[in-house]
Parts: C-alpha cells; structure tokens; sequence
C-alpha cells in the first residue's frame, strides 16, 4: 500500500496528462468496427448505422477474443471449436494466418492472449487434454508461448495456484515494448519474466470486480487507447488505512512497471470498463447495484478532466452484456448474450434503436478498425 | 501445528495423515481455488429454470439468448452440450439462437 499512498499524491498531475494522452491516441470519427458472432464468423458493422458490410468466415471456427496490435496494423482472433488462432490484416481483412492446436489426441482450450511486438509469439494461458487409451488426461492451467510460425505451442509453464484466481474465463494480458515482460491483470497485476514464464512480481491493484457481465472488451474503451508502452483502465484499489475499497483510473507503464492511480469514488456492486471519447474529455461506464432480479444499471457519465460523475442514467439492461463506445464517442452500445446491439445516445444517456445482426454475438469483445 | 515438529514414527504419521486430508479435500471457493478440470462435466450451476437465487428473474429472457455463451464456457453442462469432447460442432447450423434453435444439432449420449 506504500505505493497507492504515494500515488494518491500524484492525483492533481494525472488527471490533465490522462485527458492530453487519450486525446492523441483515440479515433478520431465514426468508421468500423469488428464483432465475432457464432457459429463462424467476424462481422464488420458500419457503425454509423449498424449495417454489416463483411461476413468473414473462419475455418478454425468460433471467435472468442479478438486483439488489435499495437501498431493497429493485424487483428488477432482465437477461436474455441478447434483451439485456433486467425491473424487478418486490419485494413483489408485479408487473412493472415490461421491454425488449429488441436489433434486428434491432444486439445487446448483457451480464451485471448497478446501477441510480441515481432509478431512471431502468442501468449497467452491455457488448459490442455489429452486423449489416453482409457481416459482423458486434464492439465493443471498453463502459461503457453505459442509460435505463430511453427504454428503450435511452443512452451508451458504451470500457473501457481495463488494466481489461477480466474477460473476458466480470459484474462487481461499486456506485453512491455520490448517483448520481455507480461503482465496478467486480474485480482492483482503479475509480472511475469516471459523467458521463464515465471512470475516476479505480484503488485496489490485489481480490476474492477464484475456481477453477471463482461469486462471492457479487448480492444474497446480505454484500453484501446493504450500506447505500446502504457496499460490503462478502470481499477480497485483500497485506501491504506480504513480499507474502504474505491475504484479509479489507473495507467500502468509497461516499461518500468509503476503506475498512476487517480481514485474516483467508492465501488459499486459492479463495474463495467471505461470508455472513453476521442477527444478524451468525457468516459462512460455501466454501474450496477443489486443481484438477479433486483439488479438495477445504470450508465456513469464522467467528466474526464475533473474525475467527477457529471450524470447518470437507469437503463433496462440484460442479465449478461457488455458494454462498448462508438469510434466518435456519440454513441453507447450494450450487446452481448444477444443477435442484437442496443444504441444509446452518449449525451442524453437515452435509448435510440436495435441493431439487429441476425447472429448471436460472442465474447469476443468488439474492436473499431479505421 | 507450525510449532510441533514430530520426532517419532507414530507423531510421524499423524502428521503424515492431517497432510494428506488437508491436499485431498479442499472447498471449491476457497482461495486460492482447486484445481477442477475443465470439461463440461464438473460444473455445480442449477439449470434453466432457475438463476443462481432460486428464482427466474436472473435468467436472460428469453433463455435462448444466452445458450451459446453457456455452451463455450461450460456453464449449463446438463443443458447444453460439452463443447470440448464430443460436442465442437454443436452450433455450426445456427447463427441466432433465439430465431432458430431448432436447427441446433441433437445431441445423444
């Protein structure tokens, strides 16, 4: 907690760096954007008026996580029904690369990654079946360096049980620019040595815990807005004395492994990500207080250069969704557990129309591409 | 214990047995969680009639909108099919679940 208390301090220097960095790095109109649907497919949506303009086919199967590079030239897909991974070209969606890990014996099941800054490695963690003569052998979860080239996995390395606090679903995965370093982002920040895959460090910030929805989305929100060497997003954290928890904006350096953390308010019961508009002036997340049937959502618009609540809005939300931003920061999408993507407006926190995509949309999360 | 060290054969085991119960038989929700494999077939989530409160107010509505997320992650593993050993293909002929479900493939034991 020495280091919360000394970022407290440096609360009043982030707020107006945060606003300049997310200005220069967000898109800056409307445009595409990416969304894996079942059973197969990557659908891009004009996102002007929700028209799909391409249906792209994947052999390896069902997207389940979707990842821009950092220098936003290649998307990279994973898929479920054959352990694949697809890598398309961002600009022209041409296809890449794309293998299967699974064989007959032998399967993988894993959700989401990041690949290293050369293109050449994939890591990610994962869980692996063998088929034996009588009886199928289950692994412990793994760490994995997949090779992109040889196109099967490369190394693994067994996850202490103290940090498999994710259970099956994905987590957040970050590299340092010079390839060196992973980070896993969950109930803390791993640092883990990518050439032993062993963790060094366990630092005391969490992500903001979730009830019955999806995280920000890979590539959506602020996270998308990450400059190679820097990992922003919405974070836990509790004060160093009366342990009252509180959430906030924490950007985490990828280089030399400090981070700013600007605290905003009490935690609610559920959280989704932040997003955050092109000019980095306004962010957008979903609250939500209660359980089941008694849950109530509500949209959070934050003034960006103050950190203050400025509105809020009821909405009548799913059980399960995720939460997402269009590329002008005009509209907000709640899709997910659904064919369809539901459109508010950003400025009045009211409900404007469904799209209706004639696919369920996976958890892939969804991507805006220029 | 932590401050007992045995120092014959019979404290020896005695240990040797609160060891081994202790590494056999450990809480799903305790921290840090087992390690519980994953195929669709160990998982404690009631059905679709009712949501984790006992109730049905939790449930998507309808319940065909979360099908698909519920096959991926093994949720609902007396429902729907297992994904990972014999069921990859399970959702191949059909995009919505909710429009048409009934061209989801059969599944028999």
């Amino acid at each position: 907690m020495k280091q919360l208390r000394s970022l407290l301090r440096l609360k009043a220097l982030v707020a107006p760096a945060l606003v300049t960095a997310l200005a220069a790095a967000a898109p800056a109109h409307a445009g595409t954007m990416m969304i894996g649907t079942y059973p197969d497919k990557l659908f891009t949506i004009d996102d002007t008026n929700g028209a799909i303009t391409e249906r792209i086919q994947l052999q390896a199967g069902l997207p389940t996580s979707l990842r821009l590079s950092n220098d936003k030239s290649k998307i990279y897909v994973t898929t479920i029904t054959t352990s694949g991974i697809v890598v398309l070209d961002s600009a022209t969606r041409r296809i890449l690369n794309q293998f299967s890990l699974n064989t007959p014996t032998t399967k993988y099941r894993f959700m989401g990654g990041v690949p290293d800054p050369t293109g050449r490695w994939y890591y990610t963690q994962l869980i692996r079946f063998d088929k034996e003569p009588d009886r199928y052998k289950v692994s412990k979860p793994l760490y994995a360096v997949i090779d992109l080239q040889q196109k099967k996995v490369a190394r693994t390395v067994e996850i202490d049980p103290q940090d498999d606090t994710l259970g099956g679903f994905r987590p957040t995965f970050a590299l340092s620019p010079d390839g060196k370093t992973l980070y896993k982002f969950g109930d803390k920040v791993l640092v883990i040595d990518t050439a032993t895959l062993k963790v060094s460090d366990r630092l005391d910030l969490a992500k903001p815990e979730t009830t019955g929805m999806e995280n920000v989305a890979f590539g959506g929100g602020v996270e998308a807005l990450q400059n190679p060497n820097e990992f922003v997003s919405l974070f836990n954290a509790s004060d160093p004395y009366v342990h009252a928890k509180m959430f906030g904006i924490g950007r985490f350096n990828l280089t030399n492994r400090t981070f700013d953390f600007t605290p905003i308010g009490p935690v609610p019961t559920g959280m989704a990500g932040l997003e955050v508009t092109p000019d980095g002036k306004d962010g957008y997340t979903v609250v939500t207080n209660g359980t089941l049937g008694n849950k109530r959502c509500e949209f959070w618009h934050f003034d960006m250069a103050t950190n203050k609540v400025m509105e809020k809005a009821e909405f009548h939300c799913r059980s399960r969704f995720s939460f997402g931003i269009s590329a002008d920061g005009q509209k907000l999408y709640i899709h997910g557990a659904s064919y369809d993507i539901e459109v508010y407006d950003a400025k009045t926190l009211k409900y404007e129309r469904t799209w209706d995509l004639g696919a369920d949309a996976t958890m892939a999360g969804l991507l805006h591409l220029k | 214990m932590k401050h007992l060290k045995p120092i014959n054969k019979k404290a020896q085991k005695i240990e040797e047995t609160i060891t081994s119960v202790e590494e056999d038989v450990v809480a799903l929700q305790q921290q840090p969680r087992p390690h519980v494999p994953m195929g669709c077939t160990l998982s404690f989530s009631p059905g679709w009639e009712v949501d984790a409160g006992g109730g049905t107010a939790g449930l998507c509505q309808p319940v065909e909108r979360d099908i698909y997320d519920c096959y991926v992650t093994c949720f609902w593993p007396v429902q729907v099919p297992d994904h990972v050993n014999y069921s990859p293909d399970w959702a191949s002929n059909c995009a919505a679940a909710t429009k048409d479900w009934r061209n989801l493939d059969l599944v028999f034991p």
